[in-house]
């Protein structure tokens, strides 16, 4: 071990910055297990199985290592951030655990490449595998972990945060291999570019490449990011579990937390079965993602209507009797009535009964350069971006 | 070798009573319940026992005993007789993380000899087959005899090896040739599939009730030849086909949930339908399984047992809590609420058909005539007051009956893969409490003898075996590469005892693999053959 490995300690680092008791948080084993939870509700339906990160952080805890987690405003604007990350295939992942050295490489090459330490990172994404591995990470290099992501749910591509779009280059991404080897791949404003060859790389590294992005300032970050999504996962998760506790709906606890304690409107609406599911195959159609068409006969309240969802990794675009209700970067969620558990694309079923609910994407995502990014015509849907609570009518601005 | 006799005997383990059928052909000879006992096996013989003194077959007329056993599930969960185990992973630099043992409960770390024999060493292979590390086999027989003295039994676990097998096969002959030819060794390759860290736990438990599922074998084999029974043993295993009770002993994991993959076999037996739902109705809950071409459907859901996650599969499986049991309350002559409470054991004081206060499903089935006369197994009658259960309103018989038909085919339909009708098959002690027709089924079936259907399950002697393989299609032609992985199937029904000639093709799954350009997919094959002596 370096010298440099010992040398972090997130509470050093947060005493250094001077950040009060009520601007920070210890991550125990049964807050990570409810921020996962929250952000694979958050997934979207996609972001990969969070199983191994989760495993991951609870082991970096029972090593004795502290997760502690910073409120961006108490980050200051002159440090150095960078997340780390997993890019590739998930079931890759699930059979090539990580190794402990990654974490170090990724971020002692990205410091040695910017020629300054890092001084905290963050969860690239607030929804699946990368939820969770940005606290590991950050517990098992010493890091703080900033209540912040680029997107407050998954998305496929490298460049579709709101880092990226509101002008954070996704690069230099440091890229590490198996054998600890690297790879720098660095070009300024050309995140799209990046993206390609950075998951090329990842291919050649056998399905999967351990990778540190999106360096930034204090400054940038709280001017780019998604701020508080962590805790919005974490209280999601909080309530789902609580809700299962106390033998009350989990959806219905869903759409009171996301009103009342976060004034963000979520709205469940439709609850149906999986009739059909039609799964695109080869690599000309679907450039390598898991692509297809959902459709989902109403029940209860909803009978006589149905649903079609079409998906690339994640949920994207959610009708209702032909009827547009919800286009990317708004979220969708399909959800377990009994359980509230989130169901991925890549395991639903026929026959499965699921309530479907929508929420608003973060204002940061909803700029020009944010629907240019990940908005529905990038995903090859001939339609305009309309918000969510327009499609449904219950804006209350109009 | 081949079977002489012409009798075949089902045991199937249960958690209260251990069942046993006597068959010939396709005719039940003799039947039984007896008390399961905490050993399992005192039980089991009892049942042998039973059948040979209520048949008068000659023993040596029996040519196989299948069962259907607890014993690993019990030895696991109580944390008893286990075996220490070497744990080796083949990995680094990959994976040091998450290190074996992760996650589970201590004391059962504990029972198999704790963190010291663990060792992580260079292994693993890529998706594409690539070695990740060449073996250091020096470092292995190093850490090999560091173990030795200590553990009874290793678990190799390598990355990718149930695409690549060879470094897992290697290390348990540097394993043989170190410490003792004899000693059991459990690849995770042929344990289960992709998935590490499960696959890891699979094998390791595998590993831990290697001497548990021995003990039991030899014991029922000692049983079998003190009673003149020269028959073939064989084990049920959790997807429906069984093992020869030699090779069990390798994988006693795969007798893991081998209870209901029984029941679907009975049912098989008793109908001689192969695709369908098996609906087994007890007294507190009912269970709907699924069966395609004779032998369960997998579920999406992997075990856990004992606290400890793993990728062994169980037959898909929905259990809601309705039974003959369950409570039906009331509001004046309106149905308040259809359980999930039960009278469970109490039903003879409770129940109205008895006299009791309570309104459960038994007394509508005995107020619709559903129910009105007296079953074999249950030493009891149908009712002793059923005069009380007819005077239940209509209308609460009615409501309920709806409700009790609408639970059942709601949970059918639930387990279907498509909207078209299928045959469903009513088993188990309850099956008379439920109404004989369900939306979304061509037919129900009911038939005599359901109530042993996980013992008749087991006489069907069929067997059946998994191959994995990944490949890009962009390198290699997709038929090609399913033909290989039939035939690795094939040969692995073959070491199942099989034959492989005979084999047929069960289920064929394709799985792309998502965020990754490049066509590479899993292709998973299952076949099932019959066994080579018959």
């Amino acid at each position: 071990m370096t010298k440099k490995d010992m040398k972090n300690d997130p509470y050093e680092i947060i005493d250094e910055w001077g950040v009060s008791e009520s601007d920070y948080q210890v991550i125990d084993e049964k807050a990570i297990e409810r921020i996962t939870l929250g952000a694979n509700i958050l997934a979207t339906g996609g972001g990969g199985d969070p199983e191994i990160g989760l495993k991951w952080a609870k082991n970096v805890l029972e090593e004795g290592k502290d997760i502690v987690m910073v409120q961006p405003e108490a980050v200051p604007d002159d440090v150095q951030l960078a997340c780390a990350a997993t890019l590739g295939a998930p079931v890759v992942l699930t059979e090539k655990p990580p190794a402990k050295e990654n974490t170090r490489l990724i971020f002692e090459k990205m410091e040695d490449y910017l020629e300054r330490p890092i001084d905290a990172t963050f969860p690239i994404e607030c929804g699946g595998v990368n939820s969770p591995i940005g606290y590991a990470v950050g517990g098992d290099f010493g890091l703080p972990v900033i209540d912040v992501d680029g997107m407050n749910r998954a998305f496929p591509e490298l460049q579709m945060t709101t880092f990226a779009t509101q002008g954070v280059p996704a690069t230099p991404v440091v890229t590490i291999d198996d054998h600890h080897h690297c790879c720098i791949v660095d070009m300024g404003e050309k995140n799209k570019v990046a993206e390609d060859i950075v998951r090329n790389i990842a291919m050649k590294y056998g399905g999967i490449s351990w990778i540190g992005c999106y360096p930034m300032k204090g400054k940038e970050l709280k001017e780019t990011g998604v701020l508080h999504s962590q805790s919005l996962a974490w209280n999601l998760g909080k309530t789902v579990m609580e809700a299962r506790k106390e033998h009350e709906d989990p959806i219905e606890s869903i759409l009171e937390f996301l009103e009342e304690d976060r004034g963000i409107p979520g709205a469940h609406i439709f609850t149906g079965k999986v009739m059909d599911i039609n799964r695109e195959f080869g690599s000309e159609t679907t450039h390598g993602f898991s692509m297809g068409r959902v459709t989902l006969e109403g029940i209860e309240e909803y009978e006589g209507q149905e649903a079609h969802l079409e998906f690339q990794n994640e949920w994207l675009v959610a009708k209702i009797d032909d009827e547009v209700k919800c286009l990317p970067p708004d979220m969708i969620a399909l959800l377990d009535p009994e359980t509230g558990e989130p169901i991925r694309t890549d395991l639903i079923r026929y026959g499965y009964r699921v309530k479907m609910i929508v929420m608003p994407a973060h204002e940061n995502m909803r700029t020009p350069e944010g629907i240019e990014t990940f908005g529905p015509r990038y995903f090859g849907f001939d339609e305009d971006y309309t918000p969510v609570e327009k499609l449904l009518g219950v804006d209350n601005d109009e | 070798m081949s079977i002489k006799g012409k009798y075949r005997i089902g045991i199937d383990v249960g958690g209260t009573f251990t069942d046993g059928v006597l068959v010939l052909e396709e005719e039940v000879v003799a039947k039984t319940k007896d008390r399961t006992t905490s050993d399992v096996t005192t039980g089991t013989i009892n049942v042998i026992d039973n059948l040979l003194n209520k048949s008068d077959v000659d023993p040596t007329s029996i040519g196989m005993i299948t069962l259907s056993t607890t014993h690993t599930t019990n030895a696991i969960i109580e944390r008893k007789g286990l075996d220490k185990v070497g744990i080796l992973r083949l990995a680094l630099p990959t994976g040091s993380a998450i290190p074996p043992l992760t996650g589970w409960p201590e004391d059962l770390k504990e029972a198999l000899g704790g963190k010291e024999n663990v060792e992580m060493v260079p292994g693993g292979y890529n998706y594409d087959g690539e070695p990740i590390s060449e073996l250091d086999e020096s470092l292995i027989r190093e850490k090999v005899n560091k173990m030795a003295d200590s553990v009874d039994t290793f678990a190799i676990t390598g990355v990718f090896s149930p695409v690549r097998p060879d470094q897992e096969k290697r290390v348990a002959e540097i394993i043989r040739e170190e410490i003792d030819e004899n000693i059991p060794i459990t690849l995770s390759g042929e344990i289960s599939t992709i998935s590490l860290l499960e696959r890891e736990n699979s094998a390791i438990l595998n590993a831990s009730v290697i001497s548990v599922m021995n003990r039991a074998i030899n014991a029922i084999e000692d049983a079998m030849d003190s009673r003149d029974i020269d028959a073939e043993l064989f084990i049920m295993q959790n997807d429906g086909s069984v093992i020869k009770g030699d090779q069990a002993t390798n994988y006693p994991i795969f007798t893991l949930a081998s209870g209901p993959a029984a029941s679907i076999r009975g049912a098989v037996f008793l109908t001689n339908i192969t695709d369908g739902a098996l609906v087994d109705v007890g007294g507190t809950s009912t269970d709907v399984g699924y069966m395609v071409d004779g032998f369960p459907r997998e579920s999406m859901m992997t075990v856990e047992i004992g606290g400890v996650k793993t990728n062994i599969r169980a037959p898909d499986l929905t259990s809601i809590p309705l039974g003959g049991g369950t409570i039906i309350e009331t509001d004046g002559e309106d149905v308040k609420k259809l359980g999930p409470e039960s009278v469970a054991l109490d039903l003879q004081r409770l129940a109205k058909s008895y006299g009791g206060p309570m309104t459960t499903v038994h007394d509508i089935a005995v107020a619709k005539g559903r129910l009105d006369e007296d079953l074999s197994i249950f030493s009891t009658p149908y009712a002793t007051d059923p005069e009380k259960a007819k005077n239940i309103p209509s209308k609460i018989v009615d409501e309920a009956w709806k409700l009790i038909k609408k639970r059942v085919e709601k949970t059918i339909d639930e387990m279907k893969t498509d909207p078209e009708d299928i045959p469903a098959i009513l088993v188990g002690g309850g099956s008379t409490v439920v109404p004989k027709e369900f939306k979304g089924t061509t037919k129900v079936h009911e038939s005599e003898h359901s109530e042993v259907a996980g013992a008749l399950g087991a006489t069907l002697a069929e067997i059946a075996a998994y191959a994995e393989n990944v490949v890009d299609l962009e390198k290699r032609d997709r038929q090609e590469a399913i033909d290989e992985t039939i035939e690795m199937a094939k040969n692995n029904v073959e070491k199942n005892g099989g034959d492989p000639e005979a084999a047929d093709v069960l289920d064929i799954q394709e799985v792309p693999f998502s965020y990754m350009p490049g066509e590479r997919e899993k292709i998973r094959v299952k076949v099932k053959s019959k066994f080579k002596g018959l």
